[in-house]
């Protein structure tokens, strides 16, 4: 860590204006995003890369990482006022949340979250800040076969956690991988799947992935059920918590951002888990655990820690090793990529001038939350009942803005529309569409660093197991997927009881 | 859930034996043995063994059950939208970005449900205008013009 680099990336992201603005523009979107139901952060990111395109990659890069923050903050004033998370990583904060605004106490509940969600970014975003360059500096020893053991062990572990067939994510994580191998051959140079088109000389970019499966595949979603879905109403007043009831939570709230920090730095668990098990912490170590469920203060606070100390955990091995930790840090990978920058050990030491900023932007994010958050709740809890027949054809029209303006290219168009239909209904049958978004990132450095290898190793596999650093990556990677196979077997038998005991019951 | 997991792994177990077919192409094209062939070659076998699996669990009953069903009507619905969103593509194209999308907008709205002459106006237009104007003027990127190409 230096001090002095931090230093000067303090001022030049804080005495900039337009920095503050990029941050600020990034923080609202997000809150805005997050707030509405069936909009995730993910999403929010896809459709605002294409608006970074003509910016410099730093002020790009403060934006989007505004959106992240603000989109997993956002989630939970839905999930509080209305019940229904915004984002998945809310949907731990509307147990305690809700019956709080059963109970009139909606703004403060949102007032709550607000400082816990400022207390626990600020926490991740401390400790991205003194570790990556730690990380970094064993990254910088990684050969071919680390690299490649790093992609195998950063797709076994998102593949393992995302959704509910272990088969099926590994089916999704492998048409992913093929999706990378159309194009020019990174090694040889040679076109591959392109069937004499122009177009697809360059592959399929991740712009175009990502809008496809996160965008527009949930256009058609909300096109499909908007006739289904309820109108929603919402307003909320007093938003702020009293100092007493900070200091009561605040034990909670340090704890759970410490949690929420360790769990988003491992890749593959992201913010919604990081919520759930420092909720289950907070209540497991309460002096009075009953009361959780019914409407508290702590329940609220908990989560929210967690979830956003998990958005500077999951930089970590985003930004030093090139590993997303979830589906929005993948998408940040891409944001970095498109803007010429490659993610991983490399990054700290070739491009110092935009990792420093990329700190002290996240801190200062924390800050620009704090103040956005807590002065303009009320506004955000009338976005929610902004009319779906209005929002969904804009998105839609956003979607289709994304796709285009990367290569000025009707083709993306239709690819990205045709990547949204086959993502539907992956969606329906229960193929998760994130390992697809993670292998298109993991996948040129796996196929290049597995080759590289062989060739140096005359083609003998075992040098991935002779190296002790590559050997750990696949034996943790191995352990991960193997437990995971278990876990989501016991969890289906589980699920399978249950039903055949409601149905006993009917 | 059965019946479609049975043709997804027939699907992958067709798609992997092309891959595999097709890949052979670039053997000749590396000097080393892994050449571009290699990569996909490998994914198209794990992709294959993927799609037995799939095919012998959906026989043994070892299912997902649904947890959504698809809406006909919903379905219809979206068909319809992308039939729209295909013409927006061409109408761009001849009238340009900005009135292009104020049409597409207005008449997307229209189809999904919404009430009010006057809000399906001013949010479609306001729309299209404000992120056309983030693009002319502050992104600086071009946005098709159609036939009035003095506006960019």
């Amino acid at each position: 860590m230096d001090f002095e680099l931090l230093y000067h990336a303090f001022g030049t992201v804080m005495l900039n204006p337009t920095n503050f603005l990029f941050v600020f523009v990034g923080i609202t979107a997000g809150i805005i995003v997050g707030a509405l139901p069936g909009l995730t952060a993910t999403m929010g990111c896809a459709l605002l890369i294409p608006f970074t395109f003509g910016l410099p990659p730093v002020q790009g890069l403060l934006m989007l990482l505004g959106i992240f923050c603000g989109g997993i903050y956002g989630g939970s004033i839905s999930g509080i006022l209305i019940r229904t998370p915004g984002t998945p990583s809310a949907a731990a904060t509307l147990l305690d949340g809700y019956p709080l605004s059963q109970k009139g106490l909606g703004g403060k509940a949102i007032g709550m979250s607000t400082v816990a969600s400022f207390l626990g970014g600020i926490t991740g975003a401390i400790i991205m800040t003194f570790l990556s360059p730690q990380i970094a500096k064993i990254g910088l020893k990684f050969g071919p076969p680390e690299f490649f053991a790093l992609a195998i062990f950063g797709l076994g572990m998102i593949i393992t956690i995302s959704g509910r067939s272990l088969l099926k994510g590994i089916i999704s994580g492998l048409f992913g991988l093929l999706i990378t191998t159309i194009g020019f051959d990174p090694l040889s140079g040679a076109p591959r799947f392109t069937f004499g088109s122009q177009n697809l000389l360059g592959g399929v970019t991740f712009i175009q992935a990502l809008i496809g499966l996160f965008g527009y595949a949930q256009v058609f979603r909300n096109i499909e059920k908007i006739l289904i879905l309820p109108a929603v109403k919402s307003r909320v007043e007093n938003i702020l918590p009293t100092l007493k009831e900070i200091r009561e939570s605040l034990k909670t709230i340090m704890k759970s951002a410490l949690m929420g920090t360790f769990i988003g730095s491992i890749p593959g668990t992201g913010c919604d888990i990081a919520a759930f098990v420092a909720y289950g912490e907070a209540k497991r170590s309460s002096k009075h655990p009953e009361k959780f469920g019914t409407g508290i203060l702590e329940g609220v606070a908990a989560p929210e820690a967690g979830n956003n100390g998990a958005t500077g955990g999951a930089m970590i091995p985003m930004l030093t090793l090139g590993v997303p930790g979830d589906a929005v840090t993948a998408v940040l990978l891409g944001a970095l990529t498109i803007h010429g920058l490659q993610p991983g050990p490399m990054l700290f030491r070739d491009h110092l001038d935009v990792i420093y900023p990329i700190f002290a932007g996240m801190i200062m994010a924390q800050f620009i939350l704090l103040l956005v958050g807590l002065s303009g709740a009320r506004v955000f809890a009338r976005m929610i009942n902004v009319d779906r027949k209005i929002l969904t054809p804009i998105i839609f029209f956003l979607c289709v803005v994304g796709s285009y303006a990367m290569r000025f290219s009707f083709f993306d168009v239709g690819l990205s529309l045709i990547i949204g239909v086959i993502a539907y209904f992956m969606e329906y049958y229960g193929y998760p569409c994130s390992p697809i978004l993670l292998a298109l990132i993991l996948g040129p450095m796996a196929e290049q660093n597995l080759r590289r290898s062989l060739i140096i190793s005359h083609g003998d596999p075992l040098i991935f197991f002779k190296r002790p650093i590559s050997a750990a990556f696949i034996i943790i990677a191995l352990f991960v997927i193997i437990t995971s196979y278990y876990r989501i077997k016991k969890a289906m038998e589980r699920e399978a009881q249950m039903a055949a005991e409601k149905e006993e019951i009917d | 859930m059965k019946r479609a997991d049975i043709g997804v792994g027939i699907g992958l177990i067709i798609l992997s034996t092309w891959v595999f077919w097709y890949a052979n192409v670039y053997r000749e094209k590396e000097i080393y043995i892994y050449g571009p062939n290699f990569f996909p070659q490998i994914l198209s076998v794990l992709m294959g063994l993927c799609g037995i699996i799939l095919i012998i669990r959906a026989m043994r009953g070892e299912v997902l059950p649904k947890t959504d069903r698809i809406d006909i009507r919903g379905f219809l619905r979206m068909v319809i939208a992308i039939g729209m969103c295909i013409g927006y593509l061409f109408l761009m194209q001849g009238i340009g970005f900005a009135m292009g999308t104020s049409v597409f907008l207005f008449v997307l709205m229209t189809f999904l449900g919404q009430q009010g002459l006057t809000i399906r106006i001013m949010s479609s237009m306001a729309a299209s205008v404000i992120v056309w104007a983030i693009f002319r003027y502050f992104l600086v990127i071009p946005l098709p013009t159609g036939m009035f190409e003095f506006t960019f």
